[in-house]
């Protein structure tokens, strides 16, 4: 092997050797943190949140006629939306409710268990119809769900009859069922647990993230808000249909629709910029990193062309020649690699610990030295080649 | 000869379209990537008001829960005490009373349904911010008809309205509406301003929640709060029980109304502490306000730092996207270093003919400068693209643009690009010895 000869031509040329070793460093720091950043965004926009958020849509009635402004007016038409709703072909399931998933917050409270030790939590609080588990796709897992008879429409009732998610379950009873027990709020109303249901995950303000109940009411305060489950693929279909049977209920109002995709991916406007982004920059470095090699080995070649006839005069087979520029590239590839790892590493606790970002997982790093040789052997190969077919003739020509 | 070398190096330029082109799209590419994610970080991490950010203060005062602090999130606000996020009613009712800022508005925001003429549009629901009328002067809002209301129609609780551009061109054409009425929520406003089309990158006013969207097209008092029976929407935050009528609700610790106040000299600063503090001191011996004294003034700048305006994820970006421009400006030395090297034997017969090695020098800096603003005005091009991309991902209605310290930024990395990378491959070819390429 031409080991001696390679790192003496190397250290020769220290400034060309210095370029190509700190662009593959640089090169893998900035993919191995780029995919780190790729993936842990990727993970926040793959938590499943129990939905099937794929066909829910929310639709928000805005009213403006004054009737409106009677709450027994607001009810007896949300109620009438309700049913509405639930019969237009197409639509599977839908409900009156003030939960919208995906949104990055709603509503919430704080409430302990009647007769608990006192600990108060705090969970996301919504109050809906009865629809509502046939609507988002989530499963009863003991006792029961809401029904119409729940419903208490008193105004001055301090009563609810309440299902709750079971990661809450979990926290507040132990292990227990909560089914039959109660939970007291900080406003002293009581809320009656008939079912518990699984899984609810909606990204709020605080770290309540999978801890809800859902209370049989009216959500009709400032406009009625409605979800609705449609079957896969009716989406474009029905939003029509819905506005249509609505304003037949009632037409003093206007109404706005969101998909809960629309929604979703308005909440995860940054991952998405940074997963675009950063994908963008993996590829467009390879590609330059890429051209610079070829760059830099083509001059190295044109540069040597008379060593390499001389060379090839003095008995060396093509293959050697190749063999030689290839291994040049190798041993320097692996410089800027084992340059590339430091750095990678160093980057990574600047970019934890002054912006954000998850640990570097070594995989990646493995990953990144990988694709760099790859490149580094693909984008050496054409000047090379080039390199092996310079004639021996050139050394008689030479001064 | 500066003339002369430039026309030598679009020469050599022409010589190899095909590598000035790689060269050219490569800067480009570095420098779209640093520019566009330093503007979107300089977007949010800008001077919103220049030169009264640091006046503007936001109020908050700790009326939580006794038992423990008012909750915080991992991803949430950083704040070493934290404290509810806004105030209730009747505190900035209270303060309010106050002459010792140069001026104060409330600022929370609700919905209310809109009646325009039948033969102009359909009734429609609309968000509203709920203001006082020194809401127009502190955040320097822009108007196009009239002006906001006086300190009058704040004591008497007048339905006078401000409606933006865009309210204005849909109801009234575009016309001077200023005196003309609007019906509102079920009352007649008259209207007293219009706005000119006026979009801030983030709503400054209510940093609590969703800073990134665009302004509510009308403004009517904060005094009408009580006889309209208005109630908010967005953050409200509470952890008492609150009695049934409206009435109950305003006389509640229910926090829901933002709060700022211009205190121009350090002095009113301390002045007004001290009249906050002593305000909730007194509270206490009605029995409000259990918690240990937390009252914050906090300036505008230092509010925008611990709501998080400026992510975390864009400092990350712009990092990565300047490491992104270094590898750029390496690439770019190795191909210039062959280029020129390759081009020996023609320097030489320059040398041999009397050209200085500064002439020589200077000819191949200039080539690199021609090929780094090249690339960097392509580049910038590139990123007005991008950019406007990234804004309709944030809200339909943000614009980004590059401003004019941003673009003599991107020149001057560009510059400062072309030249770094071009020292080396410049030097070596100019001190190469002439004889050795002659004797071929």
């Amino acid at each position: 092997m031409e080991f001696g000869p390679i790192v003496r031509a190397l250290s020769r040329n220290r400034m060309r050797t210095l370029l190509i070793v700190l662009q593959i460093g640089i090169t893998l720091a900035v993919i191995a943190n780029a995919v780190t950043m790729i993936k842990g965004h990727r993970a926040k926009m793959q938590k499943e949140s129990g939905f099937d958020d794929d066909n829910l849509l929310w639709v928000h009635s805005k009213p403006y006629a004054e009737t409106y402004n009677e709450r027994s007016f607001r009810i007896t038409t949300t109620q009438a939306d309700v049913r509405a709703l639930n019969g237009i072909p197409g639509v599977t399931a839908a409900s009156n409710t003030n939960f919208v998933p995906w949104q990055g917050g709603g509503s919430s409270t704080e409430a302990k268990v009647a007769g608990g030790d006192g600990t108060k939590v705090r969970m996301q609080a919504y109050v809906t119809s009865p629809q509502i588990l046939d609507t988002l796709g989530v499963h009863l897992v003991s006792g029961r769900a809401l029904r119409d008879s729940d419903l208490d429409l008193d105004p001055k009732s301090t009563k609810s009859t309440v299902i709750i998610s079971r990661a809450l379950e979990q926290l507040m009873f132990k292990g227990k069922s909560a089914v039959g027990q109660q939970l007291l709020e900080s406003d002293n109303s009581v809320d009656t647990i008939v079912g518990v249901f699984d899984k609810f995950y909606n990204p709020y303000g605080f770290p309540i993230h999978e801890y809800t109940y859902f209370a049989d009411g009216i959500a009709s305060y400032g406009g009625a808000r409605y979800l609705v489950h449609v079957e896969p693929g009716k989406m474009k279909q029905v939003i029509p249909e819905i506005e249509k049977r609505l304003l037949q209920v009632n037409d003093g109002r206007t109404f706005e629709f969101k998909t809960i995709n629309e929604i979703k991916n308005q909440y995860f406007t940054e991952s998405r910029i940074v997963i675009g982004a950063m994908t963008a920059v993996i590829l467009l470095l390879v590609i330059v990193t890429g051209l610079g090699i070829v760059g830099v080995t083509s001059f190295a070649v044109t540069e040597r062309r008379k060593q390499i006839g001389t060379r090839r005069a003095l008995g060396a087979t093509k293959p050697a020649i190749l063999r030689y520029f290839l291994l040049e590239n190798w041993i320097i590839t692996n410089t800027g690699l084992l340059l590339g790892i430091a750095m990678a590493y160093g980057l990574n606790y600047l970019l934890v610990t002054k912006a954000e970002g998850d640990k570097l997982d070594w995989r990646f790093v493995v990953a990144g030295v990988v694709l760099l040789w790859l490149q580094g052997i693909i984008a050496t190969l054409a000047p090379a080649t080039r390199a092996a077919a310079v004639s021996p003739v050139i050394a008689t020509r030479a001064v | 000869m500066l003339a002369y070398n430039a026309r030598i190096a679009t020469k050599s330029l022409k010589r190899n379209p095909v590598l000035t082109a790689i060269i050219i799209l490569g800067i480009a590419l570095g420098i779209c990537a640093s520019t566009t994610f330093t503007t979107v970080r300089h977007m949010f991490a800008r001077d919103p008001l220049p030169g009264k950010s640091d006046k503007l203060f936001y109020v908050r005062m700790d009326n939580w829960d006794p038992a423990r602090p008012y909750p915080t999130s991992e991803s949430g606000p950083k704040n070493a005490n934290p404290l509810p996020p806004s105030l209730a009613f009747r505190d900035v009712t209270e303060l309010m009373r106050s002459n010792l800022p140069a001026r104060q508005t409330p600022s929370y925001m609700t919905i209310l349904a809109v009646y325009p003429e039948r033969r102009v549009s359909r009734p429609y629901q609309a968000t509203v911010r709920v203001v006082g009328s020194d809401f127009f002067p502190m955040f320097d809002v822009p108007f196009q008809y009239g002006h906001g209301w006086d300190k009058t129609a704040d004591a008497k609780a007048e339905q006078v309205i401000v409606i933006d551009h865009a309210t204005n061109a849909k109801l009234f054409g575009g016309a001077n509406s200023v005196g003309k009425r609007l019906r509102v929520g079920s009352r007649d406003f008259t209207i007293v301003g219009v706005l000119k089309p006026w979009r801030p990158f983030i709503k400054m006013y209510d940093l609590t929640q969703n800073f990134v969207g665009e302004p509510e097209p009308l403004y009517i008092p904060f005094s009408l709060t009580r006889p309209m029976q208005i109630r908010n929407v967005g953050n409200s935050d509470g952890w008492q029980p609150v009695g049934p009528t409206f009435d109950d609700f305003l006389a509640s610790d229910v926090d829901f109304v933002p709060f700022w106040v211009e205190l121009p000299k350090p002095a009113d600063r301390a002045a007004y502490q001290q009249f906050i503090d002593n305000y909730v001191r007194a509270e206490k011996t009605k029995g409000r306000f259990l918690r240990p004294l937390n009252n914050q003034l906090t300036a505008m700048h230092d509010m925008m730092v611990e709501m998080g305006v400026v992510r975390p994820a864009l400092t990350a970006m712009v990092a990565m996207s300047i490491l992104f421009l270094v590898i750029c400006a390496l690439n770019l030395t190795g191909l210039l270093l062959g280029k020129f090297l390759a081009r020996a034997p023609e320097v030489s017969v320059r040398r041999a003919l009397g050209a200085t090695r500064a002439d020589i020098f200077l000819q191949h800096i200039a080539e690199c400068e021609i090929v780094g603003v090249a690339g960097g005005v392509l580049g910038m091009l590139l990123s007005l693209g991008v950019l406007r991309f990234i804004a309709k991902l944030i809200t339909a209605t943000t614009i980004i643009s590059l401003d004019l310290e941003m673009i003599l930024a991107a020149i001057f990395l560009s510059l400062v690009a072309g030249l770094i990378a071009g020292l080396y491959p410049a030097w070596r070819i100019c001190t190469m010895q002439p004889a050795v390429q002659l004797k071929v």
